[in-house]
């Protein structure tokens, strides 16, 4: 029992990282239809980013909460222009494109991310410092949760309900919401399109950072070409929710998150993603559009 | 004479002489380039003629060249026989991995077709059988051995590429006029009206996956003979995407564009060798820069909206 519980908080864990990354996913493929294979590279990018900002504006060791803040700031911010970069340049120029060349276009960004991080900080891992949070550890009845698990699961939770609120109570939302419905007719509206797909970069971009640089303080090893396989996981997640749907994304975050550290803890590590795909082909043959996703009938 | 038959000469004729100008390595490229356009043009049966998004090639590809590896190593059969299974093989676990769902519309079909991939890689990697020689994958096998001569040259290596190219262009070519050809190209351009003529989605999307992933396993063949060995991280997703890549960065449903794709994604990064470090960098660049100024692909199809074989009657 101890061990089930136990790897549920780390299930818990990994899962929130999925869902904030997945949110991202999610978020683009609602409005742009467009698999953004970029993304977790850009996750990659966030956690190497913060370790160099943490480095060498707190070099002397002293670790405050503002420290921690304005890493999480800087490169919440960073990673949200880069995002928005990457939608001018390689995205918006194939939106009336056929839908592969785009899918071309974010494979090649990917790739661009990818090698500008393996340039810029060398093809080796780099390792977290440990200070960043204490290393506080509670024991609940035998079930051990760090302080930095206890960190993620609060902060991306705070999070999620943050964007949950945004996407369906405020006028941007609503925006956001629309123009993934229709984008023409929300144009009609006097909606600005490309403003609203500009903020979803940021809004996703600043996620997978947060993200990025929670997965750099949980598993401190970083590698260049980590982004890929974290990214897949987290578009797994955002399938079997339910693409293009906001606690979809959440929820099949978690439940990936979950279904995974079982796996780990009862069968074996080495077939991990072996399960995840079975996961995702069951889950799609009953239900073709995610567990939250609703049935859109096809316009022909 | 037109023009298509000229090019098609002129690429025959500068395959068939290059390599008596190549030296080793470059030989070793050419016949690598032979084997991947096999693969690109299976892709393309199933990603630009069927249209169905297919981003796991890789692991079709891998299971033709691990047939024959196994099955000359483990069990001592001749190169020649192993050439059977190596396409039925795949056909078969194609026909079973994507029956269940050929059904999931664009972009699911392709991260499901990525976890095939992604499946495929962890059976290799934890010698599932104990037979698939783990990460290190197999070594030693054999040369191909025909009336007792045996062909183990690099110039041996790469003119059986050649023939095995020279044959899926015709399969490709008499793909196109085919009913199945026919059927495919109407499925692409619209498949809803394909569906209420009549035209069964799902048996032709089974049939271009089980065409392509034999040519594949074909081609997996004989990249396992030219290596003379095979391990997992040959048949990784990556190498999947750039199949994909391939395909649509060369022009989808286009014998020259595919062959192009191939040589732009393929022969090019090997002659900028020496950059190592930057290579992928300007090659993710050439990849979106691509798509922006031709998004149909360097060498699109040319048949607008009348195919080629509705024309031929009235000229």
């Amino acid at each position: 029992m101890d061990i089930f519980l136990q790897q549920i908080v780390n299930g818990l864990t990994i899962g929130s990282l999925y869902a904030l990354v997945a949110l991202g996913y999610t978020m683009v493929y609602g409005v742009m239809k467009l698999i953004n294979f970029a993304h977790g590279d850009l996750v990659a990018l966030s956690a190497f980013a913060g370790l160099t900002i943490y480095t060498s504006i707190f070099a002397d060791g002293g670790t405050s909460i503002i420290a921690v803040i304005t890493v999480f700031m800087f490169t919440a911010a960073i990673i949200a222009v880069v995002g928005v970069l990457l939608e001018r340049l390689a995205y918006r120029p194939l939106r009336t494109a056929p839908r592969l060349s785009a899918v071309v276009s974010a494979l090649g960004a990917g790739l661009v991310i990818q090698n500008s991080i393996m340039l810029i900080w060398g093809p080796n891992m780099k390792i977290f410092p440990s200070d960043l949070f204490p290393s506080t550890i509670y024991d609940i009845n035998g079930v051990v949760i760090t302080f930095t698990q206890l960190m993620i699961l609060i902060f991306s939770s705070v999070l999620m309900i943050a964007l949950y609120l945004f996407i369906n109570k405020t006028k941007i939302g609503t925006a956001i919401r629309a123009v993934a419905i229709d984008q023409d007719a929300a144009k009609l509206m006097g909606i600005n399109v490309n403003k609203i797909i500009m903020i979803i970069f940021i809004i996703g971009s600043a996620l997978g950072a947060v993200a990025g640089l929670f997965i750099g303080i949980y598993y401190r090893g970083i590698t260049f070409d980590m982004g890929w396989m974290y990214g897949l996981n987290a578009f797994v997640a955002a399938i079997i929710g339910g693409i293009g749907n906001i606690p979809g994304a959440m929820f099949g975050g978690l439940m990936l998150g979950l279904f995974n550290a079982l796996i780990s803890g009862y069968i074996s590590s080495a077939w991990a993603e072996t399960f995840t795909f079975m996961l995702l082909i069951v889950v799609l043959i009953f239900r073709p559009t995610g567990i939250l996703g609703e049935k859109v009938a096809e316009k022909v | 004479m037109n023009k298509t038959t000229i090019i098609s000469l002129g690429f025959l004729l500068v395959m068939g002489v290059f390599p008596f100008f190549a030296d080793s390595a470059w030989l070793a490229v050419g016949t690598t380039f032979l084997v991947f356009s096999v693969v690109a043009f299976s892709q393309d049966i199933i990603l630009g003629r069927a249209g169905a998004f297919h981003m796991g090639h890789a692991a079709f590809f891998g299971l033709g060249a691990y047939t024959t590896a196994i099955l000359n190593t483990h069990f001592g059969w001749p190169i020649l026989a192993t050439w059977a299974p190596a396409v039925i093989i795949p056909m078969v676990v194609a026909l079973i991995t994507t029956a269940p769902i050929i059904h999931l519309r664009g972009d699911y079909l392709l991260v499901t077709t990525i976890g095939i991939n992604i499946i495929f890689l962890q059976v290799l990697e934890n010698d599932l059988f104990g037979i698939t020689g783990g990460p290190n994958g197999i070594f030693g096998i054999d040369v191909v051995k025909i009336f007792g001569y045996e062909l183990f040259e690099q110039i041996h290596m790469y003119f059986m590429a050649f023939i095995l190219l020279g044959i899926t262009l015709f399969i490709m070519k008499t793909l196109d006029g085919s009913k199945f050809g026919r059927a495919m190209f109407y499925i692409n351009k619209d498949d809803v009206a394909a569906q209420s003529m009549g035209i069964d989605l799902r048996y032709y999307k089974l049939y271009a996956f089980a065409i392509g992933a034999g040519l594949a396993g074909a081609a997996g063949s004989m990249f396992a003979v030219q290596y003379s060995a095979v391990s997992p991280e040959a048949f990784d997703v990556l190498q999947s995407i750039m199949f994909f890549t391939i395909v649509l960065v060369g022009g989808s449903a286009s014998l020259p564009g595919v062959l192009l794709g191939t040589f732009v994604m393929f022969v090019l990064p090997e002659i900028f060798r020496e950059f190592e470090t930057a290579r992928y960098l300007v090659f993710g660049l050439a990849m979106i820069l691509t798509m922006i100024l031709r998004p149909r692909g360097i060498w699109p199809a040319k048949f607008g909206n009348i195919p080629a074989f509705l024309k031929k009657g009235k000229k």
